[in-house]
């Protein structure tokens, strides 16, 4: 341990010494003060806020993946370009030792940098309400919608499968698949149908209603708020682009017990731009004792057309659960999970490859997993017409790439959504004890018979 | 037999990028180097000098054959522990100065933080780079960044040392000193290779060396055995008399061989070191390597004061490299062979007369002619350059190792 210590320490210094490090550092040391000084988001404090920790912590979780993946690459090819390797590895230290060693100091360097800046974000944002000598309201409205941690519950999406092979046999015998989906395989149809009954599940119609029902909803503290987040999606959309939307809120099981009921029940009508997120915000207490909460929508006449909750975040019920710096700590977590990832990336491309093409090779995987969504999505689309090609090589090597966007902390904090530690150990198992674990695999197998000095003539 | 270098058919290949065999740079190399023997191995650039050291430190893989250090594997880290190397650049992290240079190879060989930091010093002390031990290795010239590269590999009191063209960019009394170092290790049992092609280094401390070409060894022998030229003598002498050099003359001429008296000149070398030497006394400033000619104490027998200190802080010796047992303390810093054998030759010769030169008849028969040896005071090994300056010829100044001690004698 005390050899792989010592290479640590000197990637430390060796990190420190290069100039694209020093220059992101100094980059974020200027950035981050001025971004916290100059954003307005929406003019509101809550705005101001919400874009700069978005800002911020993209910029930091950016900068930092970048350093690195350059850092982690030049440490091991700088080594064997240079021939500091000869006298290292000809030492009593075994070539994996080295690896681990090296990737040891990047993960010191990315912890200290981390803490540093998202200390540098951290202070900002607490201070900001100071700063901008913010009123009592809106400091109480960031207290409840910002500075804290809230639990996210989204309905479950409601089994269609009857339905929807019901609709098939009908479109079948109709002799409509063929005029409708020509030439998509059954798979593809099933797939499409089944969004459409799902969407119809979430479609209001004029004057009807909409329910949802949670279970097992636990409030920190019952005397906080409930915030039922939401985004209208509507069939013809009315001039001044907003919507009409009539809101219960509570333990609706009770309605028919009149005014003995033992639970609270909030009647919210509203007005909303549509396509746009909004939040209303009620009592915790009109949560039943059990947990239960249902939410209902009915869609006025005044709207003169169908409302409709989109599937993916349409809407979701937030609560607090836990303090702002406990998710900012666990948002560092996630962003230092990617760091780990890309460290060991980098470390394998950097064990076989040159020093530009493994910067290339990872900066592929990097803007890759960033946008995985798509790219997963683009290679589904893909696999209409060669399904099985695709099913045996290359949905595997997608599936093992990683996915930041879908973990990506800025998403929690900015609608002060909880990270939950279960949440974090799934991102963790799959980031650092399969991806970045394979990487290392790689890295450390590769490494072990690379010829050192080979000469290639 | 348990050889410190052994290679069996050793043979590397290399290929262009198609895999397709284009060099043979080593081909089928078999050596063999004893524990205790300072062995050169010789050859021009592109000889495989250097590749047959990366394929024996495991750099390199063999296309063929086998190469065993000390008995093991060169790439096994048990092995690498009692192995010191100098790769031909000292290939240095230029952002570490030359304290945190050493403090980190030390880390790597597992030295505690008492055994780290007391090598460190004497180390520094030795290669003269203690007064700019707080710059960065990047900003050192060639020869020092040689020196502080030199100092790594002895950092852990190696028992076989691989010093690859140690000399290289180093003044010339750096070059002495790195001589006088591979004497001095080869004294207390250490074995060493050193390759290079600056024959004169490799002829002052071999014993037994090969010479490369084409990746094939072409000649391999001890030193006495490869260049003594059996059909002639010489004989060095303080200076004599015209007469004394007449009467030599002419028995020379009666013995109808051909000769040539001169004085001998000083070499340049003990010149540029006697200059140096008289600059350090007037402690005129240099922002260079300041020449000593200190040995590191531990490298001459100083593990005895390491072993108190390791008692004292309780280190564990699995911690320390496996060291050789020392076989002697202190040893004199310029051996001279013994030339007694030809004293009587000498005397014959300064009590006749001589004539100018003779044409050349059948070489005669001499014995071993034997010189002096200049007295050596236990504060020799402290006064160097003294003892330097003060030496006799070049030949003089060889070790007298195991089968040395007949090459310059012979008259």
């Amino acid at each position: 341990m005390r050899r792989i210590w010592a290479v640590a320490r000197t990637t430390v210094r060796q990190a420190l010494r290069m100039k694209v490090a020093a220059a992101f550092i100094v980059l974020l040391l200027i950035l981050l003060p001025i971004l916290g000084l100059t954003v307005t988001g929406d003019g509101t404090l809550k705005g101001r806020l919400q874009t700069f920790v978005s800002y911020g912590f993209s910029l930091t979780s950016m900068l930092l993946s970048f350093l690195t993946i350059i850092v982690s690459i030049y440490t091991l090819t700088s080594d064997i370009e240079h021939r500091q390797i000869y006298t290292v590895i000809t030492k009593p230290i075994r070539r994996s030792h080295l690896i681990v060693g090296k990737l040891l100091g990047v993960l010191t360097l990315d912890v200290a940098l981390l803490t540093l800046f998202g200390g540098i974000i951290y202070g900002a944002t607490m201070l900001m309400p100071w700063f901008v000598k913010a009123t009592p309201q809106e400091r109480d409205e960031v207290d409840r919608q910002f500075y804290t941690a809230r639990m996210s519950l989204v309905p479950p999406q409601p089994d269609v499968s009857e339905e929807v092979e019901a609709l098939y046999q009908k479109l079948e015998k109709n002799d409509q698949l063929q005029q409708i989906y020509r030439n998509y395989p059954k798979a593809e149809i099933l797939r499409l149908l089944t969004n459409q009954k799902r969407l119809e599940k979430r479609a209001a119609p004029v004057g009807q209603r909409l329910l949802w029902e949670f279970k097992n909803v636990r409030p920190l503290d019952p005397n906080q708020s409930l915030f039922v987040r939401f985004k209208y999606d509507i069939s013809v959309t009315p001039p001044d682009e907003q919507a009409y939307g009539e809101w219960y809120i509570g333990d609706l099981r009770q309605l028919g017990a009149g005014p003995d009921a033992a639970g609270r029940i909030y009647q919210v009508p509203r007005r909303d731009p549509v396509r746009t997120f909004r939040e209303i915000e009620v009592p915790a207490n009109c949560i039943a004792g059990d947990g239960y909460l249902a939410i209902g929508f009915i869609n006025p006449p005044l709207n003169q057309a169908v409302v409709i909750f989109p599937i993916e975040d349409g809407l979701e019920v937030l609560y607090k659960a836990d303090t702002f710096t406990g998710n900012f700590i666990r948002a560092g977590i996630l962003v230092l999970l990617r760091l780990v990832f890309l460290a060991c990336l980098g470390m394998m491309a950097g064990s076989f490859l040159s020093f530009p093409v493994a910067i290339l090779f990872c900066l592929v995987i990097f803007l890759t997993g960033s946008v995985s969504g798509f790219v997963v999505e683009s290679f589904d689309s893909l696999s209409q017409n060669i399904g099985i090609v695709y099913t045996y090589t290359v949905k595997g090597l997608v599936q093992l790439l990683p996915q930041f966007d879908k973990n990506n902390p800025t998403t929690f904090l900015v609608p002060a959504r909880i990270i939950r530690w279960a949440f974090i150990g799934r991102v963790a198992l799959v980031m650092v004890g399969l991806q970045s674990l394979l990487s290392l695999a790689f890295a450390l197998l590769i490494f072990r018979f690379r010829e050192l000095a080979r000469v290639i003539i | 037999m348990d050889y410190a270098v052994e290679t069996i058919g050793l043979t590397k290949v290399f290929s262009d990028w198609w895999g397709r065999a284009k060099v043979y740079a080593v081909d089928d190399l078999n050596l063999q180097i004893q524990h205790n023997e300072v062995f050169g191995l010789l050859g021009p650039n592109g000889s495989g000098k250097t590749t047959t050291i990366k394929m024996l430190l495991g750099l390199l893989h063999p296309t063929k054959g086998h190469a065993l250090l000390l008995g093991g594997d060169g790439a096994d880290p048990k092995i690498n522990a009692r192995i010191g190397f100098l790769p031909e650049e000292s290939y240095l992290y230029r952002f570490l100065n030359a304290r945190e240079t050493l403090d980190f190879y030390g880390r790597l060989f597992g030295l505690s933080r008492e055994v780290r930091t007391a090598r460190i010093e004497a180390l520094l002390d030795m290669v003269g780079l203690k007064a700019v031990a707080s710059r960065s290795v990047g900003t050192y010239s060639k020869g020092m960044a040689r020196r502080i590269g030199l100092a790594q590999a002895l950092i852990n009191d190696p028992d076989l040392l691989i010093l690859d063209e140690p000399t290289t960019g180093l003044d010339p009394i750096g070059t002495r000193q790195i001589k006088d170092l591979i004497l001095k290790l080869a004294e207390r049992g250490k074995t060493i290779l050193l390759c290079s092609h600056l024959l004169a280094d490799v002829e002052d401390v071999c014993h037994r060396i090969a010479i490369l070409y084409g990746g094939r060894i072409q000649a391999q022998g001890r030193v006495k055995d490869l260049l003594q030229q059996t059909d002639k003598r010489q004989i060095v002498t303080d200076a004599i008399s015209d007469a004394a050099v007449d009467r030599i003359r002419n028995i020379l001429h009666g013995e109808g061989v051909k000769f040539e008296i001169s004085s001998p000149m000083e070499r340049l070398e003990t010149f540029f070191i006697h200059t140096v030497a008289e600059a350090q006394q007037q402690a005129q400033p240099t922002s260079g390597a300041v020449s000593t000619t200190q040995i590191g104490d531990f490298l001459t027998g100083g593990a005895q004061k390491e072993s108190i200190i390791h008692k004292l802080t309780g280190t564990s010796e699995a911690e320390k490299p496996v060291a050789t047992p020392v076989r002697a303390e202190k040893v004199a810093e310029t051996k001279v062979p013994k030339r007694e054998g030809d004293k009587d030759v000498l005397r014959q010769l300064t009590t006749q007369a001589s004539t100018e030169r003779v044409a050349p008849a059948e070489p005669s028969q001499t014995g071993p002619v034997e010189t002096k040896t200049p007295d050596k005071s236990p504060q020799t090994r402290k006064k160097i350059l003294d003892d330097l300056l003060g030496g006799s010829s070049p030949k003089e100044q060889k070790p007298q190792g195991e089968g040395k001690e007949g090459d310059s004698g012979h008259a």
